[in-house]
């Protein structure tokens, strides 16, 4: 909730909000209704609650007027129908006060139970999605559909609705109260008004193109500074600071500009705005009207009280209305955020799942293209049999990574299959299919729980000696017993005080505890954290004993002992063999070995 | 508030000029609702004499006219003002970090200065504009009124004050107490942050878990923040309704008054009415105050973010600095160093020699200390004990620039400008001829690089280098450290897995920089080639120097240097699959 704050009730005016502000369009129409669709009930009676309390607030005010109105009215002061208005006053405050209490209290009711329940229907949703949707948009979406985009729903709730509700009740009961005293003084208010509104608008048209140019100097500004500080070293060994600081300048020099230039256009306007927004122009305006027409005679002296008691406040009480708008407009966006990520189609889970027949691995004439038109996998097929090796080897960009990562369906394949034990990988329900392998890859990821769970988690359930096996399986029990609390050490989640190769090799242990047959590793893992690579590469051959293991590999002495090696080349199979063969080949394979022997002889 | 609001501006006096107009504005609208009293007096009777209302009417007619100028004048002053300080604001603040020392730069640091020079300072100006206006005349506003009925009813005036009193008191509280309930929630949603990371991060784990729907602890930390929310609402809430009830019960009170005045008649008729209007325009305001208080909290949290900038102190210069490096001798003398907010020295009594025009390689397991004695060297940071001397001379007595232009640092995660591979070499030395740009660029094996990419010297190397492997910006960096002629190398050899090509390059280009007479390199070594070809060895383990010698001395004693070797021999000959 961070950034949460209640707008201030201050000028209509367009405001330098930048960074916070973006164009709406995006939002498709009726998301933040359809999630709200749990608490619309609540709502409605947050909002009724909310217009009840704006409108007894306003019976105060009307209480002055009436009072002053029945004493002027007769020659005499009537004391009991003074001291009747001055009830009815306060029963208006207080009414204004209860109701007001209790509306606030439904609000945030209804708002801590449709966050809650967002999130959990968020949460599910995520465990659905095609896990190769988490390796694109990272957790960075994941985190912002949980906080943000959810906060600035709940800004709707919390103050927007109530501004919207309580702006709209206070015109339209003090307009109604207005008119019963006095229709031609109702008019010059409502005309005052009227004259905000439009100008309002003219000072708003040109806004979009404004804060877009400020947005766009905005990013050139954090550019600078990210470039500045990020090339520090370089900017302070070799005296560039001149230059890049320059560079932040001239942003800096952009944007004030070009909000200047905005001020500059809309300067007439807006001062207009906020002048005729003011209690001083309705004041006068009333003033000036109300002498004019008691002149006449058409109005009494009591009239004028009740104008000037209870229209001069109508523009401070606009004013909310405003900043609710941009609440609401800013909520859509969120909502429609949260709607297109819950829309996203999850992974086709098989009616039934089916038990492989044994883990051979087969990849059966597999393509599979990231965007429809180029494959980064194509026609490849291969049988990796239980309990052997098999690597995949080729140059970057070849498609080693997509090729493995199909085999979990991080993605599913767009031609031929993939088959575990002979059943298509789609036909096997996902939690199955991923508890039937072991990946391990370079990028970690811990749990932000305690080091045993996380070790614990590759099979849920496994007693305290077991996951201590697995750690010292792992060559990790020693470093984890030098833990500030050993086994129950908490870890944060980038890995509390464990360097890179320690955190890897406690993911291993996790799988070496599952005790999958199946085993999906990159070889460059062991290569992470030089310090402990020994360590790692121990702890991989731990787990890759007896099982069907496919292994991404970069330095090709690694593998020279797999039972099969398959050669990618822009996504085709190249080649295949063992070490020995393919080096007779004297093919592609050939030429990589000879490159790195090159190096390491 | 105000003053620390105004402090935080290199040129505040655009604020005073721009507030002392909204002073103006907010007593003239308080001295024009007085003109209400003689006014209504003419007016509001059986018969109205306009006669006697109407100099006031001319009067306030006028002031109504000069209120109406000043707001169109002081409108784009406003907002003009809000522009001229975010943009000096930045320029200060960014200013003020070019003289941090290197080790303030980490990467939360530079993401938090991100921020701080787009959206805090752009929020701060904009706040500083809009939130003096409606400050200023929400206290000055009632303020005013007060003091005009002080001379119509003194026992009105001294009610008005209470309420306002009382009121002040109770908005206080309630600012207090929201922070303090939103310090909570805060935490909670961090939580939540924090739990939804990870879910994306270990969505497979999870999966495989059965674990698709959440951890348990996932659903804990969500209901968690669903109670911590509705409790933290409820008190944050409490006090603001307190102060509504004040404001409620005040104008209630002011009513009852007005009519036992009227009734009773202490008070004329119509006196007592300007007193109600008056009255309302005194409370409405008042009751304004509450919105205010959320916007100005966020605004304390902006202004303290960007003072902490400002407040993080500069790398101490010297009043009379040495500005010339004689010889590039590097020395370390009992160095004991702890990273700020370290609990364990990072470094203890570490004594190192790198004589001039040699190679000194550190090796040993992470955390160590490594890094940090390059860091020292670099005067990333100061040491608390010990001296670090360069040509005899005690860093911190060195010139910073005459230090770093004698200095090149090659770190793993090197950094290139968004130009092109020319420029970012010719940053070293813009003066450079085409010859000495290709002879570094062939002994740093820079040149096969070079002949590879589509335009040649010419090709961009895209954002912080993104176009380029990491080996081939490391190799990149040694150019430019060689171009450069720095006398003093720090290299932090790629350590993670290189392709062989980069691999073969890098021992290469780091041997050739070695090679230069007068050049003392300190290198932070991970491969075997680069090792063995030091002229001197220096071996860390948690923060002390263990073992120093030449590669073949200490290969000879069997320390931990000796062990280090056998594990990357060992490493080098690990097969994945022939293990029993």
């Amino acid at each position: 909730m961070s950034t949460t704050t209640s707008e201030p009730r201050t000028d209509s005016v367009p405001e330098p909000a930048v960074g916070t502000e973006q164009g709406p369009g995006l939002a498709e129409p009726g998301a933040l209704a359809r999630l709200f669709a749990p608490i619309r009930s609540y709502l409605i009676a947050c909002g009724l609650l909310s217009a009840l309390s704006s409108g007894a607030g306003i019976v105060p005010y009307v209480a002055a007027a009436e009072i002053a109105r029945v004493t002027l009215s007769t020659p005499s002061v009537s004391a009991a129908a003074v001291w009747t208005w001055v009830g009815i006053g306060a029963a208006g405050a207080g009414l204004w006060l209860v109701l007001m209490v209790q509306s606030s209290r439904l609000g945030h009711y209804a708002d801590a139970a449709i966050l809650h329940h967002l999130r959990v229907r968020i949460v599910r949703h995520l465990g659905a999605l095609p896990l190769g949707w988490f390796r694109a948009s990272g957790s960075g979406r994941v985190k912002r559909a949980m906080t943000g985009d959810l906060e600035e729903m709940h800004e709707v709730i919390a103050h927007a609705l109530g501004q919207l509700v309580g702006a709209v009740t206070v015109i339209a009961v003090s307009g109604v109260y207005l008119f019963s005293v006095d229709v031609p003084m109702a008019l010059v208010v409502l005309g005052v008004l009227g004259l905000m509104t439009v100008s309002y608008r003219v000072s708003m048209r040109s806004m979009a193109a404004h804060v877009n140019r400020l947005i766009a100097a905005e990013g050139r500004i954090s550019a600078a500074s990210v470039e500045y500080a990020d090339g520090i070293q370089v900017v302070k060994a070799f005296g560039t600071g001149g230059r890049v600081l320059h560079r932040f300048d001239e942003a800096v020099n952009e944007y004030a500009e070009a909000f200047a230039a905005w001020v500059n256009e809309v300067r007439h306007s807006s001062a207009v705005t906020r002048l005729l927004g003011s209690e001083m122009a309705v004041l006068t305006a009333v003033t000036a009207a109300g002498v004019a027409f008691i002149a006449q005679g058409s109005l009494t002296g009591a009239e004028l009280v009740a104008f000037l008691v209870v229209s001069v406040g109508l523009p401070a009480s606009i004013i909310p209305a405003v900043s609710g708008a941009q609440a609401v407009r800013k909520g859509r966006m969120g909502a429609a955020n949260i709607e297109r990520l819950l829309a996203r189609m999850p992974l086709p889970e098989p009616e039934r799942s089916r038990t492989p027949d044994g883990h051979e691995v087969e990849f059966d004439h597999v393509s599979f293209s990231y965007d429809g038109t180029t494959c980064a996998v194509e026609d490849v097929s291969a049988v990796c049999p239980t309990g052997t090796v098999t690597a995949i080897v080729g140059p970057s960009g070849a498609g080693k990574t997509t090729l493995t990562s199909l085999l979990p369906r991080f993605y599913d394949v767009t031609g031929g299959a993939i088959r575990i034990g002979g059943v298509d990988i789609r036909e096997i329900g996902s939690a199955r299919l991923l508890a039937s392998m072991s990946l391990v890859f370079q990028d970690v990821s811990l749990l932000r729980d305690s080091v045993a769970e996380n070790i614990r988690i590759g099979r849920p359930g496994a007693g305290d000696e077991d996951v201590r096996e697995a750690a010292i399986a792992a060559h990790i029990h020693d470093v984890i017993e030098a833990l500030p609390q050993g086994y129950d050490t908490p870890l944060d989640a980038g890995g509390g005080g464990l360097s890179g190769g320690e955190r890897q090799r406690l993911t291993i242990a996790r799988a070496i505890l599952s005790g999958a047959p199946i085993v999906v590793l990159d070889e460059a893992t062991a290569a992470l954290d030089p310090d402990s690579e020994t360590a790692v590469q121990e702890a991989l051959a731990r787990l890759a004993v007896g099982k069907t293991v496919i292994v991404i590999a970069h330095r090709l002495h690694t593998i020279a002992g797999a039972d099969q090696i398959l050669v990618l080349d822009n996504g085709r199979l190249v080649e295949r063999g063992r070490h020995d063969e393919l080096l007779t080949r004297d093919g592609l394979y050939a030429r990589m070995w000879m490159a790195q022997e090159g190096v390491t002889a | 508030m105000i003053r620390r609001l105004y402090h935080l501006w290199p040129d505040p006096k655009l604020l005073a000029r721009l507030w002392s107009l909204t002073v103006i504005q907010a007593v003239l609208q308080g001295l024009l609702l007085g003109l209400l009293v003689p006014i209504l007096h003419a007016v509001v009777r059986q018969e109205p004499d306009i006669a006697a209302a109407t100099p006031w009417l001319v009067l306030g007619g006028i002031g109504a006219v000069v209120y109406g100028l000043l707001a169109i004048v002081s409108d784009p002053v406003g907002y003009a003002a809000g522009g001229v300080l975010a943009a000096q604001l930045r320029k200060q603040l960014m200013r003020h970090v070019s003289t941090l020392p290197l080790g303030w730069f980490t990467a939360a640091h530079k993401a938090r200065l991100a921020r701080a020079v787009t959206a805090d300072v752009g929020d701060a100006a904009h706040l500083a504009v809009v939130i003096g206006n409606p400050v200023i005349t929400s206290t000055l506003l009632p303020a005013t009124v007060v003091a005009i009925v002080f001379v119509a009813d003194w026992r009105v005036a001294v009610l008005l004050c209470v309420i306002a009193l009382v009121g002040s008191w109770t908005l206080r509280r309630a600012a207090r107490v929201s922070a303090e309930a939103e310090i909570e929630l805060e935490r909670a949603a961090a939580d939540v942050a924090s739990r939804a990371i990870e879910l994306g991060q270990v969505q497979p784990v999870l999966r495989a878990a059965g674990h698709a729907h959440g951890t348990p602890r996932m659903h804990a930390a969500l209901d968690r923040h669903r109670d911590t929310y509705r409790e933290g609402m409820d008190r944050a809430r409490r006090p603001f309704f307190l102060y509504t009830g004040v404001v409620a019960t005040g104008f209630v009170a002011v009513l009852a008054l007005v009519a036992w005045l009227m009734v009773s008649e202490r008070v004329e008729v119509a006196t007592a009415v300007a007193l109600l209007v008056l009255a309302a325009r005194f409370l409405q305001p008042l009751g304004n105050l509450i919105e205010l208080i959320g916007a100005l909290r966020a605004m304390t949290n902006k202004i303290t973010r960007i003072e902490e900038f400002l407040a993080t102190p500069v790398l101490p210069v010297p009043a009379e600095p040495v500005r010339r490096i004689v010889d590039p001798h590097v020395e370390l003398t009992g160095v004991t160093f702890t990273y700020p907010g370290g609990e364990a020295p990072a470094l203890r009594e570490v004594t190192i020699r790198c004589r001039a025009g040699t190679t000194t390689a550190l090796v040993g397991p992470s955390g160590s200390g490594k890094t940090t004695v390059t860091r020292l060297v670099a005067r990333f940071f100061d040491a608390e004990e010990g001296q670090v001397r360069i040509g005899g001379v005690d860093v911190r007595d060195l010139d910073p620039e005459v230090l770093l232009n004698d200095m090149a640092i090659i770190f793993q995660d090197v950094y290139l400008f968004d130009d092109t591979i020319e420029n970012n070499l010719r940053l070293a030395r813009p003066e450079a001829t085409w010859d000495e740009l290709r002879e570094v660029a062939r002994a740093a094996r820079l040149d096969e690089v070079i002949e590879r990419l589509p335009g040649g010297w010419n090709t961009r190397v895209g954002e912080a280098g993104a176009q380029l492997s990491g080996g081939e910006r490391q190799r990149v960096a040694i150019a430019r450290a060689m171009l450069k002629q720095a006398r003093i190398v720090l290299v932090d050899e790629a350590s993670s897995a290189l392709d062989p090509e980069n691999e073969a390059a890098i021992t290469q280009a780091i041997a050739n920089l070695g090679a230069g007479r007068d050049r003392t390199v300190i290198v932070i070594a991970h491969r075997p080639a680069t090792l063995a070809s030091a002229d001197q060895v220096v071996s860390l383990d948690a923060g002390r120097v263990v073992e120093t010698g030449t590669p073949a001395e200490l290969l000879r004693t069997g320390g931990t240097f000796a062990r280090i070797s056998r594990q990357y021999e060992r490493a080098r000959h690990w097969r994945i699959g022939t293990v029993s």
